[in-house]
């Protein structure tokens, strides 16, 4: 039995898989994750998906215990320890919360620059979960 | 009207093991000519790594997601036995549902095989533009002489027929029943030698010198044509004996052999070292590409190198960007982010 939310698969998968962003046709500002009722105006709206640059700067970090995580997350905290969860403010202005992987937990820092990768999230139910991540951009300097 | 290559990006995993920590757990390394390979980190998958190297080939090629109408992903370690993954890169990188996706697979082959495949989709104008990528993280068992040179990374291709920085100028393959090459056994996720030893290299000469002596004699060429040759790269050793068969000098593979810091990338090995030669050529120059898969066959192409290669290499990262931009794990590190120690009912 798979305890998966049928309508939330295809709705949320162009945030999680290339961390799309929705513009309010009416007011212009940024949603994240789209919703029916923009955040800028407050009003039930229309929305253009539009791509992020994926790079931002780290707001605000925790680091998450290998054994306090969701039961999803076990397994990925059992092979890979524990890890940063951070709230990046993206070039655009808008705030997201990922993990941030290719980087040793001790050393995120707030302020310090990332940008988003494709990564595996979690697996359950044998379907992989695949999302969004952020890795250091110091550490990947030729990689844009 | 021509076809051919209009970008490529590579990515390569940020960890590498170093061949002196095999040597410390089991007193010997066993990829001859191999001293450091990429590790993939526990998050990663040839799904992950396809992924980035084909957003580094949309940079270069400049056209937008909705323009392509394939999605071909090569790799012999997908994270599923039965389940497309071209179809999770192609929504990754925004390509609109009206797609062709296919998932080649079987053998380190299957990069090559997607990017022909690729090839004959515009070459017959059935499609505008195609991606193809080949990735690859094969597993096998510790103390399994054929797991130490196992190594991962990926390789993306966008097809068109204008404004290309590599011209395909042909292609020729082998393919016979042989039994030398490594194998992974249906339900298993280990790949195992049979351990032909002799057969191995026999099979794997005879695949790459059949593929690529048929495409010299079908195109009118000889081996000191080519400026450069990228032939599959199981170790770092098979390559330079294949190219002593091939009529090949060391000089002519050097740019391309990337085993020496990467091991056996599968799917993604010709398809890297051909990145790694992009990364460098000139224009005019005309490049010899040669896979193998076990079992066997190979694909042998030709490229002609376009004017457009200079301009194209600033938009995404090289190959020795990401060959540089490294960190080193242990042994253990190593085996519980393959997954091999653990307690998953996948270690079976």
């Amino acid at each position: 039995m798979a305890y998966i939310s049928v309508p939330s698969i295809w709705r949320e998968l162009p945030e999680k898989y290339r961390l799309a962003v929705f513009k309010c046709k009416s007011c212009g500002a940024l949603n994240f994750p789209r919703r029916r009722i923009c955040v800028g105006c407050r009003k039930p709206s229309e929305f253009e998906e539009q791509k992020a640059s994926g790079r931002g700067k780290v707001y605000s970090y925790t680091v998450v215990a290998a054994g306090a995580t969701a039961s999803e997350h076990a397994e990925e905290g059992r092979v890979g320890g524990p890890f940063p969860v951070a709230i990046v403010e993206l070039e655009e202005g808008i705030r997201v919360m990922g993990q941030v992987t290719d980087c040793d937990p001790s050393a995120v820092k707030i302020g310090m620059n990332v940008e988003s990768v494709f990564r595996k999230i979690y697996e359950q139910d044998g379907i992989i979960r695949y999302g969004y991540k952020f890795r250091p951009v110091e550490m990947t300097s030729g990689r844009q | 009207m021509g076809v051919g290559i209009l970008g490529y990006g590579v990515y390569i995993p940020k960890y590498r093991i170093k061949a002196e920590e095999y040597t410390r757990a089991w007193g010997y390394f066993a990829a001859p000519g191999v001293s450091e390979k990429s590790v993939p980190r526990h998050d990663e998958d040839a799904v992950t790594m396809a992924v980035e190297a084909s957003r580094n080939a949309m940079k270069r090629a400049g056209i937008e997601p909705a323009q392509l109408n394939a999605v071909y992903m090569g790799s012999s370690s997908s994270p599923y036995g039965e389940k497309l993954v071209s179809s999770t890169i192609a929504t990754a990188i925004g390509v609109p549902k009206d797609v062709c996706v296919s998932d080649f697979g079987a053998s380190a082959k299957a990069g090559t095989a997607a990017l022909l495949s690729c090839i004959d989709l515009v070459g017959s104008a059935r499609g505008k533009y195609g991606l193809a990528v080949g990735s690859d993280c094969p597993v096998g068992r510790p103390g399994d002489d054929i797991e130490h040179a196992l190594g991962a990374g990926a390789a993306a291709y966008i097809i068109g027929s204008e404004s290309l920085v590599a011209n395909f100028e042909g292609a020729h393959s082998f393919g016979a029943e042989n039994w030398g090459g490594r194998i992974r056994r249906d339900g298993i996720r280990f790949v195992e030698d049979p351990g032909i030893a002799r057969l191995r290299e026999i099979e794997y000469e005879q695949s790459l010198a059949s593929a690529a002596g048929g495409l010299m004699r079908k195109i009118n060429l000889k081996p000191e044509n080519f400026s450069h040759a990228v032939l599959q790269q199981p170790d770092a050793r098979f390559p330079l004996r294949a190219a002593r068969v091939l009529g090949l000098t060391e000089g002519q593979i050097s740019t391309g052999l990337v085993a020496p810091g990467l091991g056996d990338t599968g799917t993604s090995s010709p398809l890297i070292g051909l990145a790694a030669v992009l990364d460098k050529a000139r224009p005019r120059e005309r490049l010899l590409v040669v896979s193998y898969g076990s079992g066997a066959g190979s694909d042998a192409l030709a490229f002609g190198i376009e004017q457009g290669i200079e301009d194209s290499r600033t938009k995404a990262p090289l190959v020795d960007d990401y060959l540089m931009d490294k960190q080193y794990v242990d042994y253990l590190t190593y085996l519980r982010w393959r997954r091999v120690l653990t307690r998953d009912r996948e270690a079976s």
